[in-house]
């Protein structure tokens, strides 16, 4: 695929540089880069949707390859798939309304080739809807003979259209690539929205006279609460400073110019302030199937403490954080090491941090993570795009933006 | 305040009248009024689908053994003749089907539902029905002597609720004629056998990524998908520990620790009392499944529920192996919400007449103690389901 090649590695290269910051700008450009590739594929004449599924795994896995810990990337890819599945599942099933009609009124002297082709169509719809669902107790006994029936009859029906039907073919099958890239587009559309979409929540749990707390700075967090503040809620606002990076100084300093009466106070006083919160609203970098958040670092210290003292604790994500992956070891997969020089000044350090003297290994070890991990039983609450949800809810919105087929982005050929 | 009744006292007095009356029946003339009586447990009050397993699984002392084949055996053949001479060729079916499942039951490495599927298949075969409906008929009152022989074995009833559910869907889908229909329908259920061992490989290559290098898992019972798991792991080269439960009465431990130092993989057999003990040391815990529960609970053997109680107080992950067929339409709503599942206890010793035993086999974990189960759906939280039995029964 010689088209497409310099965007795709110059991507590659940005993700493995981590020069995009965030996951909704990451996610963005992951789609609109999708986007620009699928326009660009030249599909053949028949089974095009197998081939473009085939062409987008072969592009999103380097996508995921270069940035595993960035999980808004690999969720991209696969609501694309999700997209591209269901786009050519509906052509199907329009083709095949359209095509037993037509076999009716045809070939009225043959009657036992219309039999074959009308049951073989219903089955073919079938198994390609089965296909799109995640495998469940109803498909279990059926599994083999449908996926073996499902070419023989499509194969059969081609040969006994004839030339009348392979115009129809032709623009339903042109319709596809159509169809995607719009549903793209909208996906694109509703990445940009999140931000309002969920702000438009806030009125419903924030009431008057709260204290709320958060911590670090998150930018969906911070047009929530001055959503709530415009529709002339009174509340007061902890911010935890979040360190190593400090960044809830700058969101309080956001927060006060908005006009909302604001508390900094360090990580460690999250403990001693929490009894006296009503609520405690984050921002997550991604929510795993199980419903597990992973957030920037001090949020499960918050959420511990949240439960001690049961305050709720609400996790605000856009559709595009959610994962369809369980962590089985998320402290460590999906956690990134920063730098030690935000935590302590080389200067004053050099000698205990020194590789050259004596062992060769330093005694003082700086350890900076990035994320945490909150397990499922700790968050009460998940504001999303599309409403408010119970972690235990999660594999549902899973089922409806995923296919199971996806979850594992491996490209069936080596092209 | 609300001081506890002595209700034990009560039901003891209500018990005893009752247990004349089984003696009588057990020892009365074996009278032929219902034909489905001859096709009942020998021993009510004794768990068939434990009896089987333990037979598989465990080690056992020769005596219990020799017990338990008396008991299976004692189908007198003499009974099922006399049936069928005053009965007609119908009731001779329903017996064969039970004859049949036992027979496929006691192999070791088939799975409950499979056996009885392959039990069901072949009603099918023998069956003389011309229509569809009428064969669901027979399929359907075959089912119902499989599920009412034992009605302690949840794969049994699940299985049988499956292959009957996937009959009256076919039948409602198919045009084609009645006897492809009925190949196909055979052919299916002859091939459950292998989606059976499929699910076990689904399952144990989803579980893989959770068992970490370095770890410590805690295995209750004897699970042939969590052996089949913990295969595959030693097979990929991880390097992981196992602490065994011993699993009174039927000591599954000493047998699982058998097959898996077979492999290769440090085993540390505990008693079932030191499972709170080593809990520290244990990074995860799995286990197997004799049935999911609609809320998202397990019924396993007696002692899983003790486990998860002490794992969850530790903040130890609760893994669960089980295929999807194992799925079943119950609620339990507490540990004594399900039919009675007894076995025989040997405590080596005699026993007083006077003491009473807890025979109960199996326990019932309800979904708050369990991290995720492995099945070959997927990797499902407890909440899934439900939601899963609610696509497939409505």
């Amino acid at each position: 695929m010689p088209e497409g090649h310099s965007p795709v590695n110059e991507f590659v290269n940005k993700l493995k540089k981590r020069n995009i910051e965030g996951s909704k700008a990451t996610a963005k450009l992951t789609a609109e880069l999708l986007r620009s590739f699928i326009s660009q594929q030249r599909l053949p004449q028949h089974n095009q949707a197998a081939a473009l599924i085939d062409a987008v795994k072969a592009v999103g896995e380097k996508f995921i390859a270069a940035s595993p810990v960035e999980l808004a990337v690999g969720n991209v890819v696969r609501r694309v798939l999700h997209i591209i599945r269901e786009e050519d599942l509906s052509l199907t099933t329009d083709a095949v309304d359209g095509l037993s009609l037509s076999d009716e009124s045809d070939n009225e002297d043959d009657v036992e080739q219309n039999d074959h082709p009308f049951l073989s169509a219903s089955a073919v719809a079938a198994a390609s809807r089965n296909a799109l669902r995640p495998p469940s107790l109803q498909t279990l006994l059926e599994d083999a003979p449908h996926s073996e029936a499902a070419p023989h009859p499509s194969s059969s029906e081609g040969d006994s259209e004839g030339i009348t039907k392979s115009a129809d073919k032709n623009s339903t099958t042109r319709k596809l690539k159509h169809n995607v890239i719009e549903a793209v587009n909208e996906f694109i559309q509703e990445i940009s929205t999140c931000h309002e979409q969920i702000a438009e929540q806030a009125i419903e749990h924030i009431h008057q006279n709260e204290v709320i707390l958060t911590l670090g700075s998150s930018r969906t967090v911070l047009e929530f609460l001055c959503a709530a503040k415009e529709k002339k809620r009174s509340f007061r606002v902890f911010v935890a400073e979040g360190a190593p990076r400090f960044q809830g100084h700058s969101l309080a300093k956001e927060l006060a110019s908005r006009g909302l009466q604001t508390t900094v106070i360090t990580d460690s006083a999250v403990f001693a302030m929490i009894s006296r919160v009503n609520m405690v609203i984050v921002g997550a970098h991604a929510v795993m199937a199980n419903g597990g958040v992973i957030a920037p670092v001090g949020l499960n210290m918050v959420a511990l403490a949240a439960q001690r003292h049961a305050v709720p604790f609400v996790v605000l994500a856009g559709i595009h954080k959610l994962c369809p992956l369980y962590p089985h070891n998320p402290e460590v997969l999906l956690n990134e090491l920063k730098s030690p020089s935000e935590l302590l000044d080389f200067g004053e350090f050099s000698d205990c941090l020194d590789f050259g003297s004596g062992t060769g290994s330093p005694l003082l070890h700086v350890i900076n993570p990035a994320f945490d991990y909150v397990q499922p039983n700790l968050v009460s609450l998940f504001i999303t795009d599309t409403g408010g949800h119970n972690p235990s809810y999660m594999y549902r919105l899973i089922a409806d933006y995923y296919s199971a087929d996806d979850i594992v982005v491996r490209p069936k050929s080596a092209s | 305040m609300w001081h506890r009744s002595a209700s034990f006292i009560l039901e003891k007095r209500q018990q005893q009248p009752h247990n004349d009356i089984v003696t009588n029946l057990d020892s009365g003339p074996q009278s032929p009024t219902s034909t489905a009586m001859a096709a009942e447990n020998p021993n009510p009050n004794i768990s068939l689908y434990y009896q089987t397993r333990a037979a598989h699984h465990a080690v056992v002392t020769s005596d219990w053994l020799a017990q338990a084949q008396a008991a299976v055996g004692q189908h007198p053949d003499g009974v099922v003749s006399e049936n069928y001479v005053s009965s007609g060729g119908e009731e001779n079916k329903v017996l064969s089907v039970v004859e049949m499942f036992k027979n496929w039951r006691k192999q070791p490495e088939l799975a409950e539902a499979v056996a009885a599927i392959r039990a069901l298949a072949s009603v099918i075969r023998s069956s003389q029905a011309t229509t569809m409906m009428e064969l669901e008929i027979e399929l359907k009152t075959a089912a119902d002597a499989l599920k009412s022989w034992d009605t302690t074995s949840i794969s049994l009833t699940a299985g049988c609720d499956l292959f009957m559910r996937y009959v009256t869907r076919t039948t409602a889908l198919d045009h084609e004629n009645f006897n492809s229909a009925k190949s196909r329908l055979i052919e299916r259920a002859e091939k459950f056998g292998e989606i059976s061992d499929k699910a076990r490989r689904i399952i144990a290559m989803l579980s893989q990524d959770f068992i970490l290098d370095g770890c410590t898992i805690l295995v209750h019972g004897f699970s042939r998908v969590v052996l089949e798991i913990l295969r595959t792991a030693a097979q990929n080269k991880k390097h992981f520990r196992v602490f065994c439960t011993e699993g009174r009465p039927d000591r599954t431990g000493l047998r699982l620790s058998n097959e898996l130092s077979q492999l290769d993989v440090p085993v540390k057999l505990l008693i079932d009392s030191a499972v709170a003990y080593s809990m520290d040391e244990v990074d995860m815990v799995f286990v197997g499944a004799d049935g999911v529960v609609e809320s998202g609970g397990i019924i396993n053997m007696m002692g899983t529920y003790q486990i998860a109680l002490i794992a969850k107080s530790l903040n130890k992950p609760v893994y669960v192996a089980a295929e999807s067929y194992k799925f079943a339409r119950m609620y339990p709503l507490d540990q004594k919400d399900m039919v009675p599942a007894l076995r025989n206890i040997e405590f080596g010793v005699p026993v007083p007449e006077k003491v009473e035993v807890e025979t109960s086999a199996r326990d019932y974990t309800p979904p708050q103690f369990l991290t995720l189960l492995f099945t070959d759906l997927g990797v499902l939280t407890p909440s899934v389901v439900s939601d899963e039995l609610i696509h497939l029964y409505l």
